[in-house]
């Protein structure tokens, strides 16, 4: 890790506009359980609802969102800009430079969607709440390093790397994986899901995955390999033009 | 005027490998050759870089610079290649001609840096002496994004200077700077170059290169046209008259001594104004001298008016 490129990602990340969409996004979630709790629609034993939340609104909307600004604006975005120039016209190898946007994306993206998701698991309650709490703060953070990944190979692959990526998220994550039972194994959002109610030891009667764990984490691990292969190949082969030719 | 007018080669590698050096080298994208079959050494002294635009000059900085790799042929940094190998970067500094910086630094904490990206032993002396040396001691502590385009161009050559590289490669580094940062960097680089450091830029103004630079690369749909001193291509082009003007106490009898020398090719006399063509420069600038010697007339100026670096250019981009 390098802390002068990860001190400049760092500034760059949190200076743009988008990152306080982002923190809204957060704070939406926060919102909704926060209005759970006072309006009293909460009995104190309904942790389903805080599940229900978690996933749609946390794991569905607020971490792929987080990580998809983060991880296509680390160096995706920096090299449409021209300023990542600055950073690989220097004697540090590629993928260091490249390794270190992707952990300074991750950490950003851990802030914005695993802390809210924390919060709004103790805000929204329910009985034995820590274990939902747990589970899904835990596979969020896992979810986000994936997606992460996944969006850092997109923004070396394609210039258009967020639309691409928002289409991943809305299409394939959200209503094909829905659909076709099939794919599945490929979405992350339905990996996390897994993994949540594993690692937080969640009952089927508070929620249901719909991928078996050991499953689930394959696929997360092979996909985030098989995105950090396509990121170290490609940031030692990419190349700068000028303007003009 | 294409390759046939390419003078001499860049001066001589000073023993083992020049600063720069390009083997044949081509880059094509898809269907398009951008670079076609260039060699040349670049050794220390500036070097302008010129061509019309669309004619390679930024494609031949990116591969010099190593963010390109040829097609064909080999481009060496100090006897390295330049592509896939960050080490090469000790010795480059890089002012791109991309105006993108980031706007939330200082200019001072923008060369900080690249200077501790370049593993400088003592990053903020060897900032401040940069910023100094660039002439942006009073606005180092504002943001990029505040600066006007001069005072960035400014940033960029300090980031380029602070690690004292061997080698600089500028694509158009006056751009957007005022007559006095101008002059002041143009300067800095001759400095620069008097240290001994292998200068290349790039520039579409032709003043800019004809007051700094030692030689010219004249790159011209992709194949290069020229290098070497501009006014020795210029007296290589035997094709081309040389227009002179001349006063002298007897503009008329001079001339109708003139037009008995084999190297002169013509003679007017427009408003009193001696103007005379010739095919050897330097034929002519002997005869001139010795025949008003005996003809007993005054010369008080023999001035040649297609010398300057915009006539050669032109001659040679338009054939």
């Amino acid at each position: 890790m390098n802390r002068v490129v990860a001190s400049i990602t760092l500034r760059q990340l949190l200076s743009r506009r988008r990152t306080l969409l982002l923190v809204l996004l957060g704070a939406l979630l926060l919102v909704v359980a926060l209005v759970r709790r006072l309006s009293g629609m909460s009995d104190g034993t309904d942790t389903s609802f805080t599940a229900d939340l978690l996933d749609h609104l946390g794991i569905a909307v607020v971490m792929p969102l987080v990580a998809l600004l983060f991880g296509t604006g680390a160096l995706g975005a920096e090299l449409e800009e021209g300023t990542a120039i600055y950073l690989l016209a220097k004697p540090v190898s590629r993928l260091n430079i490249a390794l270190t946007k992707y952990l300074v994306a991750l950490g950003c993206s851990l802030l914005l969607s695993c802390v809210p998701i924390l919060l709004a698991a103790f805000l929204s309650g329910g009985q034995d709440v820590a274990g939902v709490a747990l589970g899904f703060t835990v596979a969020a953070a896992i979810g986000a390093a994936v997606y992460c990944t996944i969006f850092l190979a997109l923004s070396l692959v394609t210039s258009r790397a967020f639309i691409f990526g928002l289409a991943y998220v809305l299409v394939w994550e959200s209503f094909l994986a829905g659909l076709l039972p099939g794919i599945r194994t490929l979405s992350v959002r339905e990996q996390t899901l897994a993994l949540a109610k594993a690692i937080g030891d969640i009952p089927d009667s508070i929620f249901k995955a719909d991928l078996a764990v050991g499953t689930a984490a394959v696929a997360a691990a092979l996909i985030a390999v098989a995105a950090m292969v396509i990121v170290a190949r490609r940031i030692r082969r990419i190349e700068i033009t000028g303007e003009t030719a | 005027m294409t390759a046939s007018a390419a003078s001499e080669p860049m001066a001589a590698p000073s023993g083992g490998e020049p600063a720069v050096r390009l083997e044949g080298v081509s880059r094509w994208y898809g269907n398009v050759v951008a670079v076609n079959e260039i060699s040349f050494d670049l050794e220390a002294g500036v070097t302008g870089l010129l061509g019309p635009n669309g004619a390679g000059k930024s494609t031949l900085l990116h591969l010099m610079a190593g963010f390109l790799a040829p097609s064909a042929g080999s481009v060496k940094v100090r006897g390295r290649a330049a592509f896939g190998d960050p080490a090469i970067y000790h010795d480059i500094g890089l002012v791109p001609e991309r105006e993108a910086v980031y706007p939330f630094l200082s200019g001072r904490e923008f060369v900080e840096a690249n200077a501790r990206l370049q593993g400088v032993p003592d990053p903020r002396a060897a900032t401040a002496r940069a910023i100094e040396q660039v002439d942006l001691v009073d606005a180092q502590d504002r943001s990029l994004g505040t600066y006007s385009k001069g005072m960035r161009q400014r940033a960029k050559v300090a980031a380029a200077l602070v690690h004292d590289p061997r080698v600089l490669l500028l694509d158009e580094p006056f751009n957007g700077m005022d007559p006095r940062q101008r002059i002041h960097t143009m300067t800095l680089l001759r400095e620069l170059a008097a240290q001994g450091r292998t200068i290349l830029f790039s520039s579409h103004i032709l003043e800019e290169v004809e007051r700094v630079a030692d030689r010219i690369l004249v790159v011209i749909a992709g194949r290069l046209a020229a290098s070497g001193d501009f006014r020795a291509i210029r007296r290589l082009m035997t094709d081309r008259p040389h227009t002179f003007t001349v006063r002298s106490s007897d503009d008329r009898a001079l001339a109708s001594v003139l037009l008995g020398e084999p190297a002169v090719t013509g003679v007017t006399l427009d408003d009193g104004l001696l103007v005379v063509r010739a095919a050897d420069f330097g034929a002519f600038s002997r005869a001139v001298a010795r025949d008003a010697r005996t003809a007993g007339i005054s010369l008080f100026e023999v001035q040649p008016t297609d010398e300057s670096l915009e006539s050669v250019f032109s001659y040679l981009v338009r054939g």
